[in-house]
């Protein structure tokens, strides 16, 4: 017996040896250290240059997807389809087929994608204006800039939200718990929220542009974007106000005698644009305009369209370009070219440009009734264009003048025909005769449905979904 | 055993000798009472030579000889173990004899020594108290496959497999039991190769895996040539000791070991063609032409568009090309090589082996998957048979290239008139820019390179005669390199893209674990029974590495493949993972009289996975079993021979969420701006989750008829999960789509499974056997609290399963506007989401099983599986029927046309009627979509001969095989088995071969 206990001794010292290892190194050995591509949202805020790479993503982002791509994806693209600029070439599977019978439904993906990309936009700079608030390592400088960016790139996203889906909440912090179940705020309040947010900014950033080009906003992308915010507001007085503050910097903004130099990256037409990644390559507009080879395989630029243009517009034989298979002619933007990467990048996207600004201090003062003034801006316009000036117009007769000139110049870009016609009340009107699938409800689209599931509060639908 | 003729005379001459020396130097033993027993072993036809006579307390052992002789060295309260395959073993307590004589008799199965792994511990079948479900080399070996988990289709109870795609290379999904989790990538079972566990984990990125349904998984590595024996774990009792990771079950693969005697040689060598088993039965050029005629008269357009290429004259519109064919009906070679030795003496054993497999694709092109491998297995015990040793090394190279995407879509969708492929000089065909031929897809490839070294070593050193202290290391070496192409070459040459616009996507995934397991094995008789008891420890540590780059713009594409020629180069993904765990283990079994037996096992667990509070768990379950066979009043009886009754519950857990989901992080995007790399926030972080549990509970009865010759298999069971570990949706608002947290919500999971083996015949001549199992699962998702108002109202229901779908209830088409109608239930005059929305359809197999007839007559093999599935699955939707240049399934020939027509389908449009539009979305989402989608299927057949011949040690044998051969469905759009619409189907193979053993 006695040899019997002694092995179980000897067992249990060993036992006791298992466990004490075990118990001793455990805790320390499943313990990880971060992975070596990433950095706590507290460091990423001690450090000047971490926060602006959080803020430079929220900017290659708006490039590579959602409604400010330029890629088959953007609005520039599916809004042309949508109205009257674009006529779609492409497989009945792709999803901008959709956009262009004017059939989207609640279950459309690229609805969500629009939806929740922007919202993860919207995020990201509330995750920047929250981490720079709470840091104390940011020097001033830094620190108002990159808020003052973020919260006009807050009001930018807002701003196209409540132009497509109508009522949209507006989301001003990271918490999700608050987010996951907000309702949808009144367009009015919505407009209100854009234009607080976008005075905060105007006080908060530099007049210059921070970096190489002009990829970062600056005061006065945040007042170019009043303008058009007050411009689709109608309100008139402070559109043409803060169009003027715009056109007034003419030290930064000149310009641009030659019509085929205006979509290149060093223009001093440009208020903001966006650079591509990484260097050598140009902008995805290009890509998905250019028509390669006839049939199209995407998208033409619509005969109605086309043939709207006085043969004399410069644009038309400088942003236009064609190509034909014996039988047909087919029309394409040509405002980027450059849909090669070369070994340096040529052109950026451009989002805001001083022919808008002119446009909409002339829509305002036209309004407004200060005709002469409003023809003035107008003709600046076509003048670049090489077109004569126009005179002796009523004030109706002149923002007809000015909705032509609109369309003219700002053709495939962020869907600009589309807003237009929309916060005239144009929309029935001009597309019923041209889109088969038109209806009046178009005019918005549909709230996700996967959203509304998530989030009742969101409900109802838009109508006519 | 096949060989033992071979192998007595060797065995009868050395070993004893061996044996005799053993006992010599064990004779300075601890018992001082001990005596020499001697005796004689016989069968029925006389002397049996080779019995191993073991003490059952003690490691001492020795053989009979030529006239069946034995001498052992025992004490007064020893047990002699005689043991010899075939035969039943007996134990006999030596007491005051001194002569011991023995007669063995024959098992009429040699079920009853069946050893099965139960991963840290081994146990006989009739003796297991856990639910152990396992296929052997037998089964794996004649099947043409290449993907381990494809030869446990319908071969397994409760083990339900659906393969993913028929693109060589491609996944499987498995489910043990039904789904435990709400999250659909927690539902995969914890896999280890001979000890170690293996991830599976994909590797691979979405950007290069592309041609698969999902991103790639590991498991194809594993060579299913390789694999003596797979093990699946299923019930508490099994898997509580893997704990954390044992929640989704368990499977052990573990691979062929050498065995001691004469050297053998295998080599086997086969070659074979394969073809997807069914496609979608489509329109042809008229149907379709009067489809999209109608569907501009539909629409009110009265001259076809421009673009209406297919319509308008641009094509031949008497043209007709069977597209699923043209695109996927060629024939996949298949090719299989494998070669082995393997022997070695009593003290040391070795297996080395290797293997090649081959096989091409059905696509109008020349791609290859090959694979290929080597195994080295050794096992070596000390002459005091104290020392353990056995290393294990297998080594995988899987050299993939495929077409960058899978054709199928285009072959359901292309026009029935669309045009040629190929032009008279034979370049692709574009007819004149009008169309995007398919094969210009083919120009992009896929190509993947994986090498895979799994090596384990396990020693192990008895201390005294009842404790052994042994130690497992293992070691996992994974290194996939994925690329896919898109060179210029996609596109139209009239286009004019040049190299300058080539592209190349480049993963890198290296993945490294190691792990080791000290362990402690205390064995004894204690009372009436037998005591054993386990303590273990883990510690693992896995380390997986990601590169995946971008090249853009080459000035050739011949340079396609070399990153360096690329213009522009960017990384998308550079990341490291490490994930740490580590636990103490423990078991402790007692078996009493060999009939009641009781099972405890438990495990706690740490794992990196969770943030500092919540890192640790404790799992445990308890097993018991009572063979009734074994009592008196059942000891005789002449038509049971063996009857168990088990149970067992206990709880395991679910770490896979994914590492660092605890911590609220910046990682780079990868994508830059202004030349400067930009941060994006990672998640949205929850540092407070932790372990989601699984509580399982079983009863099982196991009944052996007439001399074990029917052996039926009957369990129940009933798991919970709870505290569930779930990516909560959220709307979008949120900036994500989820979060990690756990939520109080149970799914529950019973089932019925039934096994039934027969051995029909069990003449010399003519032996005959079958296998059936099947199995009846259910799945429940019992409590979800505050369900209506949290996100998952609109995808799941209380008291229903979790794989269901919510779906709009479809009445018919009106008559009179020829638009798809539905049900309005809450009456508000229009369909509305979500309140029209729910009627639920069950995706969840009804039952599911297999079942396989083994016949030998003389030197004939003939074995087939029929493996069946009751499913519904979803119809294939091809879009609203009449737009340009999509076919349709033939049935939409039966669409609306004119007032008053009562149609199937509804009317025709070209995509601009918006009502027909939305109906038809509503059509997509409701229950006219869910089909019976149930099959019959000819898994597995394959006959086998073997040439007589005689005078020599050659064995040959012949053999031909096929895989998935007949299909028997209701289901008419292709092939009923997948998951995602949209990918190859399964491949029906038939492959013939050779095998020499000598």
């Amino acid at each position: 017996m006695k040899n019997i206990y002694s092995k179980n001794i000897g067992l249990l010292i060993v036992l006791g040896m298992i466990t004490a290892l075990y118990s001793s190194s455990c805790d320390s050995f499943v313990a990880v250290d971060l992975p070596n591509n990433q950095l706590t949202g507290v460091v990423v805020f001690q450090d000047p240059t971490t926060a602006d790479a959080a803020m430079r993503n929220v900017y290659a982002s708006l490039r590579d997807s959602g409604i400010l791509t330029g890629s088959a994806f953007g609005l520039s693209y599916r809004l042309g389809c949508y109205a009257d600029e674009l006529d779609f070439y492409g497989s009945a599977s792709n999803s901008t087929y959709d956009f262009y019978n004017n059939s989207l439904l609640p279950l459309n993906q690229a609805i969500k994608t629009y939806w929740n990309t922007t919202y993860n936009q919207v995020y990201a700079v509330n995750a920047v204006l929250e981490g720079i608030t709470a840091s104390t390592k940011i020097p001033k400088e830094d620190a108002n800039r990159l808020k003052g960016e973020a919260l006009f790139v807050r009001a930018f996203l807002h701003f196209y939200m409540v132009n497509l889906y109508g009522d949209v909440p507006y989301i001003t912090t990271t918490d999700y718990q608050l987010n996951k179940s907000v309702s949808r705020k009144t367009t009015q309040e919505v407009y209100q929220l854009i234009i607080s947010d976008l005075e905060a900014a105007s006080t908060l950033l530099p007049e210059n542009y921070y970096g190489s080009g002009r990829a970062r906003p600056n005061k006065a992308t945040v007042l170019a974007l009043m303008a058009r915010v007050y411009l689709y507001t109608e309100a008139w007085g402070e559109a043409a106000n803060a169009a003027s503050a715009v056109l007034n910097q003419t030290s930064l903004y000149t310009d641009e005698p030659d019509i085929k130099k205006v979509f290149l990256k060093g223009c001093k037409e440009t208020i903001w644009q966006l650079t591509p990644n990484p260097e050598g390559k140009n902008t995805f507009e290009a890509a998905s305009f250019t028509i390669l080879a006839a049939p199209p395989a995407n998208v033409a630029l619509t005969e109605s369209l086309v043939q709207s243009f006085s043969n004399t517009d410069l644009r038309k034989t400088a942003w236009i370009g064609s190509i034909t298979n014996n039988t047909t002619r087919f029309y394409f933007a040509k405002k980027y070219s450059q849909y090669n990467p070369g070994s340096v990048s040529t052109e950026y996207s451009i989002i805001f440009r001083l022919a808008e600004i002119y446009l909409i201090r002339a829509e305002a003062r036209a309004h407004q009734g200060e005709t002469i003034n409003a023809l003035d801006d107008l003709n600046h316009v076509r003048q670049g264009a090489g077109l004569v000036p126009l005179n002796g117009l009523n004030q109706q007769q002149l923002l007809t003048a000015i909705m032509k000139e609109r369309r003219w110049e700002l053709f495939t870009e962020f869907g600009h025909r589309f807003f237009d016609l929309k916060r005239t009340g144009t929309l029935d009107a001009e597309l019923e005769g041209s889109k088969l699938g038109w209806d009046s409800t178009d005019r918005l689209f549909p709230i996700p449905e996967d959203e509304l599931s998530l989030n009742p509060n969101l409900l109802p639908q838009n109508t006519g979904y | 055993m096949k060989n033992s003729s071979h192998f007595k005379p060797w065995v009868v001459q050395v070993l004893p000798k061996i044996y005799s020396l053993f006992f010599l130097c064990c004779l300075s033993g601890v018992y001082a009472q001990n005596k020499t027993i001697t005796g004689i072993v016989t069968d029925d036809n006389g002397a049996l030579a080779g019995v191993s006579i073991i003490l059952k307390s003690r490691p001492l052992a020795t053989l009979t000889d030529e006239k069946g002789n034995y001498a052992i060295i025992a004490g007064s309260n020893d047990i002699l173990v005689f043991s010899f395959m075939g035969y039943k073993s007996v134990e006999i307590a030596v007491t005051n004899h001194s002569i011991i004589n023995v007669h063995l008799r024959e098992d009429a199965t040699t079920l009853k020594e069946v050893t099965i792994n139960a991963g840290y511990y081994t146990v006989k079948e009739k003796e297991s108290t856990g639910s152990i479900a396992r296929i052997t080399a037998k089964d794996i070996e004649t099947q043409p496959v290449t993907n381990v988990l494809a030869t446990m289709q319908g071969r397994m109870a409760g083990v339900s497999i659906t393969q993913e795609t028929g693109t060589p290379g491609g996944g499987f999904n498995i489910k043990i039991r039904g789904l435990n989790s709400l999250r659909t990538d927690a539902n995969v079972p914890l896999y280890v190769i001979d000890g170690v566990p293996y991830a599976s984990d994909p590797i691979g990125y979405s950007q290069t895996s592309s041609v698969f349904p999902n991103v790639t998984s590991p498991l194809n590595s594993i060579d299913p040539d390789a694999i003596e024996s797979i093990e699946v774990l299923k019930d508490a009792d099994a898997t509580a000791i893997y704990g954390s990771r044992g929640a989704n079950g368990v499977v052990l693969i573990t691979t062929k070991k050498g065995k001691s005697g004469k050297t053998q040689f295998n080599f086997n060598a086969s070659t074979g063609a394969g073809k997807a088993t069914a496609f979608a039965k489509l329109m042809n050029t008229s149907q379709y032409l009067a489809m999209r005629k109608q569907a501009y008269a539909n629409d009110g357009i009265p001259t076809y568009p421009a673009n209406a290429y297919d319509t308008n004259g641009t094509w031949d519109v008497n043209r007709y090309t069977d597209w699923q064919k043209e695109l996927m009906g060629g024939t996949a070679s298949f090719s299989s090589l494998q070669g082995s030795v393997s022997g070695g003496t009593e003290q040391t054993q070795f297996l080395f082996g290797g293997n090649y497999k081959e096989q091409g694709t059905v696509y109008p092109a020349d791609f290859l998957y090959h694979k290929g491998g080597v195994l080295l297995n050794l096992g070596h015990t000390s002459t005091d048979k104290r020392f353990r040793l056995t290393v294990a090394a297998n080594y995988t190279v899987q050299n993939n290239n495929q077409a960058a995407a899978d054709l199928t879509i285009d072959g359901r969708s292309l026009a029935p008139n669309a045009p040629a492929l190929y032009d008279a000089e034979g370049n692709l065909n574009w007819e004149n820019n009008t169309f995007g031929n398919p094969l210009r897809f083919l120009n992009a490839e896929h190509r993947s390179k994986t090498n895979d070294l799994i090596a384990n070593t396990l020693v192990s050193y008895q201390i005294f005669s009842k404790l052994q202290i042994k130690s497992s290391f293992g070691y996992t070496d994974t290194n996939h390199t994925e690329t896919r192409t898109s060179p210029s070459t996609i596109n139209n040459p009239s286009f004019g893209i040049t190299s300058e616009s080539s592209a190349l996507f480049v993963t890198k995934t290296a993945r490294r674990s190691w792990i080791i397991e000290p362990q402690l094995n205390f064995s004894t008789l204690w009372g009436n029974g037998h005591l054993d008891a386990l303590l273990g420890s883990t510690f693992q540590q896995q380390l997986t590495t990601r590169l995946s780059q971008n090249g853009i713009g080459f000035t050739s594409n011949g340079l396609i493949y070399d990153l360096a020629s690329a213009s522009i180069r960017q990384v998308f993904l550079s990341d490291e993972v490490v994930y740490k765990y580590a636990a103490l283990f423990g078991r402790i079994n007692y078996d009493w009289k060999q009939r009641y037996i009781i099972n405890f096992t438990g495990r706690r667990d740490g794992s990196s996975r969770f943030g500092p509070e919540n890192r640790f768990a404790f799992f445990g379950a308890v097993g018991t079993a009572w063979i009734f066979s074994k009592e008196a009043f059942l000891q005789n009886s002449e038509i049971l021979s063996f009857g168990k009754l088990r149970a067992s519950y206990g709880s395991t857990g679910n770490d896979q969420i994914g590492d660092y989901q605890f911590l609220n992080t910046y990682s780079s995007s990868g994508q830059s701006y202004q030349n400067v790399a930009g941060l994006q926030p990672t998640r949205l972080f929850n540092p407070e989750f932790s372990w989601e549990t699984n509580k399982k509970l079983e009863a099982a009865l196991e009944l052996g008829f007439f001399n074990d010759r029917i052996m039926l298999t009957a369990a129940t069971f009933m798991n919970k999960s709870s505290n569930q570990l779930v990516g909560i949706p959220l709307p979008g608002t949120t900036g994500f789509s989820s979060i990690q947290a756990n939520l109080n919500a149970v799914v529950e999971n019973t089932g019925l499974e039934f096994t039934l083996q027969t051995k029909n015949r069990t003449g010399t001549n003519f032996k005959w056997s079958t296998d059936f199992n099947i199995s009846i699962l259910k799945n429940k998702l019992v409590d979800f609290p505050d369900l209506e108002a949290s996100t998952f109202s609109q995808r799941y229901r209380i008291g229903q399963p979790l794989n269901i779908s919510l779906v709009y209830v479809y009445k018919g088409v009106n008559p009179v506007t020829g638009i798809y109608e539905f049900v309005d239930s809450n009456g508000d005059g229009q369909i509305t989401f979500p309140e029209d929305k729910q009627k639920v359809v069950d995706l969840n197999p009804k039952f599911f099983g297999g079942l396989q007839n083994q016949l030998q007559y003389k030197n004939w093999n003939l074995s087939f599986l029929f493996q069946f599935v009751k499913q519904k699955n979803t119809n294939i939707s091809i879009g609203a029927a009449g737009r340009r240049n999509y076919n349709q399934p033939v049935r939409f020939v039966d669409s609306w046309q004119q007032q008053g027509d009562s149609a199937n389908y509804q009317k025709f449009t070209t995509g601009t009627n918006s009502q027909v539009m939305n109906a038809q979305t509503l059509y997509e989402n409701s229950d006219a979509m869910i089909v019976d989608a149930s099959f019959i299927r000819l898994k597995n057949i394959s006959i086998s001969y073997a040439i007589p011949l005689p005078r020599t040690a050659i064995k040959c044998k012949v053999y031909v095989e096929a895989q998935n051969l007949l299909t028997f469905t209701p289901y008419k759009d292709g092939d009923p088995e997948f998951i995602k619409s949209g990918f190859l189907p399964p491949l029906k193979m038939i492959n013939s071969g050779v095998q020499f053993q000598f």
